[in-house]
């Protein structure tokens, strides 16, 4: 057993003070819509999702900026940080991926942990930051594999939304681990197929996820912010 | 139809360019360069709503695009200038025997002009190997509205696409950062043209753009304005005010509910984007 490895739970732990639990990410409306109304349709929609949203482009995106705070190439860093914010498909998303980005750079110095100055550093140099700029930034300097850090995040990103479909549809605690079973067999492909996808690859193109997220917000009766 | 197909006869492939370029000299806009090379002309500026306003329709004398055709439009709409693109027909991505097609748009606003790129829909074949690459530059006070409508497979013959490539880059940069980025492609059947967080089965998508510097702070009038209009076919659809840009999505399938969805909300956005009442385009209606 490694330090990398405890480091690496911590980092991916829903204990983490960001605030990821307020997002659902479009679920809430998929479920206000009738489009997941069970745990048969909650898990298509997040493993769709995992598939062909997360993992076509912020999946990638967490490999390259994990490699580019390795190389101390910060003007990438910056390059993928601003492309991450652009490519947010509404103003809910872009605003939750801002508010823990704010978060995770005010946990950046709360750590006290001097190996992280470097990216505090060049994230503070910014007005605004994406979360995956930053927990990138930590995993590099931790030093925790690049594969295990990619499906650590993908794991985070699988039970928040699990999480939230327990809340929104509602759906049992043992549902919601049968989901986690299932889409965690998925999580290491996706993950491995995200660090070989180039650039040119890259994949946003989820219109219906989009459109559920910007309906979101004007959603009457909501427990999440996205 | 009369898709080209090229294990028939290998038609030749076109290598096609327009390069427009419009400047304001007093209160007009003037088209200064309008140089092409390949079927892909504009044969005059015109100026339906006074001359403050130069539109010019880009033909494309092929009517569609077949595998290995490679086709670049640019335009440049100089300081102060207006101006407003259209097509008079519906692009087609004909069925490739194999090589890929392309189209690439590159446009750029100058300080305080204005551009807007309103085409028909793009139809791509079933087979089709297609690229669509958009790229918008703004400078800081320039402003922008712009829609594609993409139609996968003709669906009034029942068509889908199963068969093929799409892919798709639309990238919009206000004074060099990027505000818009959306990129991806798919092959034929791709299951997420199935799945409820794809394309949930539809075969019609549409994306409206709408980037001006006062948005910011019109964009909760805008948006309410905006979300009481509706598509007439009943479609899944979505606005949403990111920081720089204002987003309106389509989902459906039928191309002209689409087209006659963001016709009208352009007619709430042109005015605050451009300062201008919304004079839809004649070619519109025929």
């Amino acid at each position: 057993m490694s330090l990398q490895l405890v480091r690496l739970l911590q980092l991916a732990s829903p204990a983490l003070p960001v605030g990821a639990y307020t997002y659902s990410q479009g679920l809430e409306w998929a479920v206000e819509s009738g489009v997941i109304r069970d745990e048969a349709s909650a898990g298509r929609w997040v493993a769709d999702l995992l598939e062909h949203g997360i993992g076509g482009y912020e999946a990638p995106l967490v490999a390259a900026l994990i490699a580019a705070w390795q190389a101390d190439d910060h003007a990438e860093v910056a390059r993928l940080d601003a492309d991450f914010l652009a490519s947010r498909e509404s103003a809910e998303l872009r605003a939750e991926t801002a508010q823990m980005g704010f978060s995770m750079r005010r946990l950046l110095r709360d750590l006290r942990d001097d190996s992280l100055a470097p990216v505090l550093a060049v994230t503070d140099a910014q007005p605004e930051v994406a979360f995956p700029t930053v927990w990138a930034g930590i995993a590099a300097r931790w030093q925790i594999d690049p594969d295990a850090a990619l499906c650590a995040y993908l794991w985070s990103w699988a039970e928040n939304q699990v999480m939230a479909a327990l809340k929104a549809v509602p759906l049992g605690q043992a549902a919601g681990q049968r989901l986690l079973a299932r889409l965690g067999r998925r999580i290491v492909e996706v993950a491995a197929a995200a660090r070989q996808r180039p650039e040119a690859r890259w994949s946003n193109f989820t219109p219906a996820f989009a459109i559920a997220c910007a309906r979101h917000e004007t959603q009457y009766s909501r427990l999440f912010r996205s | 139809m009369n898709s080209r197909l090229p294990s028939v006869s290998p038609a030749p492939a076109w290598h096609a360019a327009l390069h427009l370029a419009f400047a304001r000299t007093g209160e007009r806009t003037v088209l200064r360069d309008n140089r092409h090379h390949g079927p892909l002309r504009v044969q005059k500026a015109l100026y339906p709503e006074g001359e403050g306003v130069c539109q010019a329709i880009v033909l494309h004398p092929p009517s569609g695009i077949a595998g290995g055709d490679h086709l670049l439009i640019s335009a440049t709409v100089g300081a102060g200038a207006h101006a407003q693109l259209t097509t008079p027909g519906a692009g087609k991505w004909y069925r490739s025997g194999g090589p890929e097609a392309s189209q690439r748009l590159e446009l750029t606003v100058e300080e305080g002009a204005a551009l807007e790129w309103l085409p028909q829909e793009t139809i791509v074949f079933d087979g089709a190997r297609a690229r669509m690459e958009t790229r918008v530059r703004l400078a800081a006070d320039s402003r922008f509205i712009g829609w594609d409508i993409l139609c996968l497979g003709r669906a009034a013959a029942g068509e889908r696409f199963e068969h093929g490539r799409f892919d798709l880059l639309c990238r919009v940069e206000r004074g060099g950062a990027p505000i818009w980025l959306e990129r991806g492609g798919f092959d034929g059947a791709d299951p997420m043209l199935a799945s409820p967080a794809g394309w949930a089965g539809h075969g019609v998508g549409g994306t409206l753009l709408c980037a001006f510097p006062d948005l910011p702070r019109q964009a909760a009038g805008l948006l309410e304005a905006l979300r009481a209009i509706a598509p007439g076919d009943g479609a899944s659809h979505g606005i949403t005010a990111l920081p720089g840009v204002l987003v309106a999505r389509y989902l459906g399938d039928n191309s002209e509910a689409a087209r006659l969805w963001f016709a009208r909300l352009w007619q709430t956005l042109r005015p605050a984007c451009c300062g201008r009442p919304a004079v839809p385009p004649r070619i519109w209606n025929t």
